[in-house]
């Protein structure tokens, strides 16, 4: 009775707005969260969440995820089959987690012995850009790296800017990943296009998303634990109740697994595929570039 | 006579079956577009198909990423620009199979030195100015790469087959043997690594494809010699050819003859034996015949003696 009643004032809540993300697609660009801003305002406001969680951004994955995420971003890199001489761009990646995970994956590859093919790319070294808009989160990643020994050889490299107006050359990545970023951007589309402006011919594009479910029960098991105990949980380890309300909001105007999908081939990407984890609380996209 | 009516009809469908083989003279597209339509991506690489409210194209689509045939269906029922843009995806799509082709064949030119493995389509990609990123977005690395060899041997063996017009005034037994020959010949330069490649074909998720390529390519070996080959059963027929094949591919990996010399040898006892089967079968059904002649006989005269009595 009592859920009823919260699922019944969530849904209230909830699909009015969805309803509205369908028919207007890029009200999604000017949305903070369920709140309409403009365009500035929402950079500034992204900006000012991340400022104030980055210390305990990491934690606050583990908690919410029940340390899911850990086994999201190795899927990521395993769908990315990363190979010594890569060169790869991280974007929104500011704590460096993913791009860890690829120069663990790259280094394991290495350690399974060298066949021939790699031993040219060898001189060609591997090169890990990790890419975020936020100082703050980057300064995060920076210490993370000296403390785990990563990059010592020179192969990250920390690059302050916007996924919007990258500043690499046409044609000068091998990959490009993005995991929890892309729903914070002010314009999706101009993102996806600057991701297929870097890549090389042959490069792939990896998103790792927070995404829709479907599946009718746990919809709503879903909804009710991500707009009662999110914003708990970050009340009270991150101290900051507003960033995380605007988290859970952010996932429902986040285009459906489809659309997005969709958007990635009108950038121009060929055999896009997704595909669902745990139901499509997550999901992984992915395109090539021809 | 019924019976034999009957069998007529059955051969005659079954044969429509083999013609399928035929028919789709590009094995590596059907292949390819096979994949494609399996996988989630087919209609997102079409984006526009998702609103498309034309059910008949998406399912054309898929099964036989034939550009001419699907824009040709749709364009009765759809507006011009919907037309243009499934065109244009289309184009692009074909664009991404060309590329995959080019990726695999140039991987080929490796698998010699490197074997068939992840190395040998990252030298390909490079070779053909790819970045070897592609590699991971391709499902079954190295199957992808056997089985493109085995439809490209099937093109090979299907062109000549086209071209040769001694091949019909072969009996059906020496026929059988060359296009085996022939086929064989091809994965030759490969054999000491073809263990390998036999392995991949042999894993689990892979069997499918393996088992399909194997049919087409027996299937049109059986098409040369056309109806005029024997009244056997049509899986028979197919299952004797595979054995032989098979048996032969196996023989030939450990063959250290010069050019083979024991494996041909090999395979025209095999053929040959595969021949007598259908002699012996057919002498097996005479003797029974006879035997159970004789044997009515003498019952209808054992029923006369008893009841004499």
């Amino acid at each position: 009775m009592a859920l009823g009643t919260i699922t019944k004032r969530l849904g209230n809540k909830i699909f009015p707005t969805l309803s509205s993300t369908s028919r207007l697609l890029h009200s999604h660009a000017t949305s903070f969260g369920f709140k309409h801003v403009n365009e500035e305002e929402k950079a500034r406001m992204v900006g000012d969440v991340f400022t104030s969680v980055a210390a305990n951004y990491d934690t606050m994955n583990d908690l919410m995820s029940a340390g899911l995420h850990r086994l999201w971003k190795e899927r990521l890199v395993s769908m990315l089959n990363p190979f010594p001489g890569m060169k790869h761009l991280d974007v929104a990646g500011g704590t460096g987690d993913v791009a860890f995970r690829i120069l663990d994956n790259i280094n394991k590859v290495k350690q399974r012995g060298l066949p021939d093919a790699f031993k040219d790319s060898l001189e060609s070294e591997t090169q890990m850009y990790v890419c975020d808009i936020n100082p703050n989160m980057l300064n995060v990643g920076k210490q993370r790296a000296t403390e785990k020994g990563y990059g010592e050889d020179g192969s990250l490299v920390w690059v302050e800017g916007n996924a919007e107006s990258l500043s690499f050359q046409n044609d000068s990545m091998d990959g490009y990943t993005i995991a929890f970023g892309i729903r914070n951007v002010t314009h999706i589309e101009k993102v996806l296009s600057e991701a297929h402006r870097i890549l090389k011919p042959g490069g792939r594009f990896l998103c790792l998303e927070l995404s829709h479910v479907s599946l009718p029960i746990f919809k709503e098991l879903y909804d009710l634990y991500s707009f009662s105990v999110i914003p708990r949980i970050g009340e009270m380890v991150a101290g900051d109740r507003e960033s995380y309300q605007y988290l859970v909001e952010s996932i429902r105007r986040f285009p459906p697994q489809e659309k997005f999908a969709s958007m990635i081939a009108d950038a121009g990407f060929q055999k896009v595929e997704y595909e669902n984890l745990v139901g499509g609380v997550v999901a992984i996209h992915s395109g090539l570039k021809i | 006579m019924f019976r034999t009516a009957a069998n007529r009809f059955l051969s005659g469908a079954r044969h429509y079956n083999g013609n399928i083989g035929l028919r789709f003279r590009r094995p590596v597209t059907l292949i390819t577009s096979s994949r494609f339509s399996t996988t989630e991506n087919q209609p997102f690489s079409n984006p526009h198909s998702i609103h498309d409210a034309i059910p008949v194209s998406t399912t054309e689509n898929p099964s036989f990423n034939d550009s001419t045939s699907s824009s040709s269906s749709s364009s009765s029922s759809s507006s011009s620009s919907d037309e243009d843009s499934r065109r244009e995806s289309s184009k692009s799509r074909a664009k991404y199979e060309d590329e995959h082709a080019r990726l695999l064949h140039a991987s080929l030119t490796h698998v010699m030195k490197l074997g068939w493995t992840e190395a040998a389509l990252v030298s390909g990609a490079k070779d053909v100015g790819l970045s070897p990123s592609i590699v991971g977005s391709l499902s079954r690395k190295e199957a992808a790469l056997v089985e493109f060899f085995m439809d490209d041997c099937l093109q090979r063996l299907v062109d000549r087959i086209d071209t040769d017009k001694s091949l019909k005034s072969l009996s059906p037994s020496d026929c059988i043997s060359k296009l085996i020959r022939f086929r064989l010949e091809m994965q030759a330069p490969y054999v000491s690594i073809w263990p390998e490649a036999l392995s991949i074909q042999a894993q689990p998720v892979n069997v499918p494809t393996s088992f399909k390529q194997r049919a087409m390519l027996v299937d049109e070996i059986w098409h040369v010699i056309g109806d005029n080959a024997s009244d056997i059963d049509w899986y028979a027929k197919r299952t004797v050819l595979g054995g032989v094949y098979s048996t032969t591919e196996i023989y030939m990996l450990t063959d250290s003859s010069a050019d083979f010399r024991d494996t041909w040898a090999f395979l025209d006892a095999r053929v040959k034996d595969a021949f007598n089967l259908k002699k012996t079968i057919q002498e097996a059904r005479y003797l029974a015949e006879a035997v159970s002649v004789g044997l009515g006989n003498s019952f209808q005269r054992f029923v006369e003696k008893v009841s004499r009595r």
